[in-house]
């Protein structure tokens, strides 16, 4: 087979079709980079690593932040919540925006042309367009509701209680992330990569008729917006989705990550039974393996996981979340190695 | 006459309105407030804890329960307080060190407190030494250790680790759950038990109590 750039990979799998070999890419904190690569740039170590695209999200590269608490490292972030940072690269919310019905009537969303927001995107494009994907990620309207408009409790409260509160707040999320996917599209992301959990380890967060109702609609927009401009999306959840993942899969994604093991989600039995609907990305276990397990363990898991998921392609080889800073830098060099040697097609590893 | 089945009903069916007014009613009809915690509220937390547990209910259901059970206890609580009745216990929470994610630590908190526990939460992101200090100077039955991310996970340990190195572990027992744990790890790590989410964590806590 005609050997592949990064972007033909991530595409072909995407299209449920088999590339020269299982693609892969991570989002990778800096104290790991920077283990395996001391002082490179993000982008130096996508080249140094040959992965075969690059993703980030809105919440570190697009959205506007203002010191709130410089002690404590808190910030007010676009929206209006308050957000903290911890070791991880992520700031995490921990006030929401809108605390009742008042706040929201006076709401201003901030504004998602503003040019600053497109910086980073513009410097991926300059350097990788047409070689490796660029995966631009979003949040996802449930869990940008949740987390930074009206935080966990509240918005639980009002789906059951208020849920025209539910759906104002969709709409002002959607006609953001909308404009601002558009921009970005226009910009060169070859990918949208929606982030944003819909489920825990044991269940999904919400009933399945709180999904179809609320969940699944404003997804289903913003990924039939991205395929009118022939872009395709990759949903992100966490956790156990079998009692959801048909609702999921409904909207018409064309990815699905990372099948969350420590959930009980087997990627084999996902490949049987969705296999042929979404390309799968996952799921070498980044809660165990990735942390603690030998170098051997990794390489065996990994080559268990394209053995599973990869016949036929569809399938991208990922970490079950990300290479976060507790990951052992030396596993992750590992299981890259591990689905360059096992993951060529056609796979020879039944 | 108020049933305390219409009580219980009004919890797992998240009417905070209604849970108030027969709250109100059967205080006005001299009803014990302890009979309408034990046999009304505390009965209609626990079967929506017992929906969740079993898939039928999720976290909006288990919200509005714990909603309609503190509407009640706005009328229950300060006659309860001046009555000096017995509550479940003393319970003392916060989220480990490193983590601030604290959903599941609020949901423990909601069906603590509408059990009969009083809770004091110490927050998200709390040292081995900030836990080690609320012990020492609170009078608690049970800690409990959230912990969402596997890497804070060790901080659990440490925690426990720096009960015993100040004398202060067989003052309290200690529960440890959040996302990522299980049981097994709660054993290793020195903990007394484990709970999975927040509807078993108000069973656990029980437990502890009665077999301590």
């Amino acid at each position: 087979m005609k050997s592949m750039n990064g972007l033909e990979r991530i595409k072909t799998a995407l299209k449920l079709q088999e590339a020269d070999r299982v693609p892969h890419f991570e989002r990778v904190a800096t104290s790991v980079r920077e283990a395996i690569l001391p002082g490179a740039s993000e982008e130096d170590f996508i080249e140094h690593m040959d992965l075969d695209g690059i993703r980030f999200v809105d919440r570190t590269h697009s959205w506007d932040y203002e010191i709130f608490d410089e002690s404590k490292h808190i910030k007010k972030d676009q929206w209006g919540g308050l957000v903290r940072y911890t070791t991880e690269d992520n700031p995490v919310p921990m006030d929401p925006a809108i605390k009742s019905e008042k706040d929201l009537d006076a709401y201003v969303p901030p504004d998602p042309d503003a040019p600053h927001r497109y910086e980073y995107l513009q410097r991926l494009v300059k350097r990788f367009k047409g070689e490796r994907a660029i995966m631009v990620g979003l949040t996802d309207i449930f869990a940008l509701g949740r987390e930074n408009f009206l935080g966990d409790i509240g918005y639980f409260r009002a789906m059951v209680k208020n849920p025209d509160l539910i759906e104002r707040v969709n709409e002002i999320i959607l006609d953001y992330q909308l404009r601002y996917a558009k921009n970005c599209i226009e910009l060169g992301a070859d990918v949208l990569w929606i982030n944003g959990d819909w489920a825990m380890t044991e269940k999904p967060m919400v009933s399945r008729q709180f999904t179809e109702k609320f969940l699944a609609p404003p997804l289903k927009k913003l990924v039939d917006f991205a395929h009118e401009r022939g872009i395709p999306c990759v949903k992100h959840t966490d956790g156990n989705i079998w009692p959801i993942y048909d609702v999921i899969l409904d909207t018409g994604i064309d990815g699905l990550h990372p099948i969350d093991p420590m959930a009980g989600m087997d990627i084999g039995e996902a490949k049987e039974k969705f296999g042929d609907r979404v390309c799968l990305c996952g799921n070498v276990s980044c809660a165990f393996s990735l942390v603690s397990g030998t170098v051997e363990e990794v390489k065996q898991e990994t080559k268990e996981v394209i053995r599973k998921a990869g016949k036929g392609g569809g399938f991208i080889c990922m970490s079950s979340n990300s290479i976060h800073s507790g990951v052992n830098p030396k596993n992750y060099v590992a299981m890259v190695e591990a689905i360059r040697e096992y993951g060529s097609y056609p796979l020879a590893l039944d | 006459m108020v049933s305390f089945e219409a009580i219980t009903k009004a919890v797992t069916s998240g009417d905070g309105n209604l849970a108030y007014e027969l709250t109100k009613s059967a205080l006005d009809a001299d009803v014990s407030p302890n009979d309408i915690l034990d046999k009304g509220l505390i009965p209609g937390l626990q079967e929506v804890g017992d929906q969740f547990e079993s898939g039928d209910f999720f976290l909006p259901e288990l919200i509005v329960a714990g909603d309609a059970v503190s509407k009640a206890l706005e009328l229950l609580d300060p006659i309860l307080g001046k009555e000096g009745a017995a509550t479940k216990g003393k319970f003392l929470i916060g989220t480990v060190k490193g983590d601030i994610h604290d959903l599941g630590k609020n949901i423990v908190i909601m069906m603590l407190k509408g059990n009969g526990w009083k809770v004091t939460d110490l927050g998200v992101d709390i040292s081995p030494d900030e836990f080690c200090t609320a012990v020492a100077e609170g009078d608690y039955d049970v800690l409990g250790l959230s912990s969402l991310l596997t890497m804070t996970m060790p901080n659990a340990a440490q925690t426990i680790e720096a009960l015993k190195a100040k004398g202060l572990r067989d003052k309290i027992k200690v529960m440890v759950g959040g996302a990522p744990t299980k049981a097994e790890w709660a054993q290793k790590i020195g903990a007394d038990a484990h709970a999975k989410d927040g509807p078993s964590a108000a069973r656990v806590a029980a437990e502890l109590i009665a077999n301590a």
